[in-house]
């Protein structure tokens, strides 16, 4: 069987059944919930610190209300981290590489802060639209321009995300398709294309904590303009 | 990890009707953990030991008895060869990634695992600190207040001292004025005593000058001229007898 470069972005079935539920459910078994001790074990306190930190500071611009989404926010970061991070382990499937995902996360939550912008308070976030201190000239065309903006919005979240990600594990499989066929031809080459991997390696785990953080905060940021 | 879904699914059949309640009896000697949930048991102060990071260390002493120290690794070998060779694992670029990510991990574990793992410990310690300087600050409160309380226990013995001397006080008081007032009454009893001679007294004197007087009066009124004469005349010749005298003595 011929394996194509995008063999990897196959969502994995066997005996048809679809697989990409376990892998999703993934992150509910690596992080348990609350225990009846006061004082944990590592695994866990390193787990709820780190947790904690990253929501107060998502959470720190924005006002009381807006903090209503602080499980919903939190919980998809701890998502998008486990499901990318999990992705660079080799023979693994990344369900964030995904557009159906991703763009199913990020279109629908888009859509719930604008909504929720506009029925508490439409004066406001069609305020929007308009930025401040923009001269009174140009005021059509930037409300044109702010609309199209806030519509591709969902769109740039979702196709950021499975771009970087996607993009990510495509120069992988090349680097190291690379390596591993110059390793009988050219072998000081294929050094050096190992060494290209091994950074390419450590730029994709960055990559995967960054465009999960990126994902959250932009939400975060939609969030403070709309609640 | 995966137990965790093993142990909720569990809890799921077990209380799900009919069949569920059957297996967990028939399966209590399969059961390890602990049947209850209070009082909570300690947590194990380590994870369970593992070599190489990865393989728990129950294997190797499952399979020290028939296969000695190097037992282990002959069977890891062997399965690794025995994969390779008939090419059930086949190797691909995935294998050169591997390698590559799995020296990535084993080195960051390997150089900053010491530092987190201090570092989350040191976030439970403080937790536990703070836990415990409370309860050691109380427990100073509560040994202060009994050494105060057992102060104030001795203070009260004393009191009974102090009372007795301040009835010796008072009592010193009540005599000392009762002293001071029969002195007072003393003094005022003779003085008027006093008065009473002082005024016999001045009666006897007036008496006494009234009589002389009226004597003196009768007696120079007695006085004839006569007598007076003759009197004076006695006198001066008693005078120049004593001025001879006195000459004569002066002589002399």
């Amino acid at each position: 069987m011929t394996l194509s470069l995008f063999d990897q972005f196959l969502s994995p079935v066997m005996f048809w059944i679809p697989l990409v539920a376990i892998a999703i459910t993934l992150p509910w078994i690596l992080f348990p919930g609350p225990t009846t001790r006061w004082v944990n074990n590592r695994s866990l306190t390193s787990q709820n610190w780190l947790l904690s930190q990253a929501t107060s500071q998502i959470f720190l611009p924005i006002n009381i209300p807006g903090h209503k989404w602080a499980l919903l926010l939190s919980s998809l970061l701890i998502f998008l981290i486990t499901m990318n991070t999990a992705g660079l382990l080799p023979y693994t499937f990344t369900p964030t590489s995904q557009l159906s995902i991703n763009m199913g996360l990020a279109g629908a939550l888009w859509m719930g802060v604008v909504i929720l912008g506009m029925r508490t308070q439409p004066t406001h976030s069609l305020g929007h639209l308009l930025p401040e201190g923009a001269p009174a000239l140009l005021t059509p065309i930037l409300v044109i321009i702010e609309t199209i903006s806030l519509f591709i919005r969902p769109i740039a979240l979702g196709v950021r995300l499975t771009a970087n990600l996607t993009a990510g594990h495509l120069l992988i499989q090349l680097t190291s398709t690379a390596t591993l066929v110059l390793l009988t031809i050219m072998p000081l080459t294929a050094i050096a294309t190992g060494t290209l991997l091994f950074l390419l390696a450590l730029l994709e785990a960055a990559v995967a904590l960054i465009q999960a953080y990126v994902f959250v905060l932009l939400l975060s940021l939609y969030l403070q303009e709309n609640v | 990890m995966l137990s965790r879904l093993v142990f909720l699914s569990a809890n799921s059949l077990r209380s799900s009707g009919l069949i569920g309640a059957g297996l967990v009896q028939a399966s209590r000697s399969l059961q390890t953990s602990s049947q209850r949930l209070a009082p909570v048991p300690p947590l194990p102060e380590h994870g369970g030991k593992v070599r190489h990071g990865l393989i728990p260390e129950e294997l190797f002493e499952f399979l020290y008895p028939k296969t000695g120290v190097t037992g282990p690794y002959m069977l890891g070998t062997g399965l690794i060869v025995y994969l390779l060779s008939k090419e059930l694992y086949v190797i691909n670029h995935e294998t050169i990634y591997a390698i590559c990510i799995g020296t990535i991990i084993v080195y960051g574990v390997k150089k900053y695992g010491a530092t987190v793992a201090a570092f989350i410990d040191s976030i439970n310690e403080e937790k536990v600190a703070k836990a415990q300087v409370a309860k050691d600050s109380h427990i100073s409160f509560l040994t202060e207040a009994i050494e105060n309380e057992k102060k104030e226990q001795w203070r009260v013995e004393g009191r009974g001292m102090l009372f007795d001397a301040k009835r010796n006080n008072v009592a010193m008081l009540l005599e000392t004025n009762y002293r001071e007032r029969q002195h007072m009454v003393t003094n005022e009893v003779k003085r008027r005593l006093d008065y009473q001679i002082a005024l016999q007294h001045l009666n006897r004197r007036l008496q006494q000058e009234h009589m002389i007087n009226w004597v003196e009066k009768n007696v120079i009124s007695s006085i004839t001229p006569q007598q007076e004469k003759e009197s004076i005349a006695k006198c001066i010749a008693d005078l120049k007898v004593l001025a001879k005298t006195t000459q004569a003595k002066a002589a002399a």
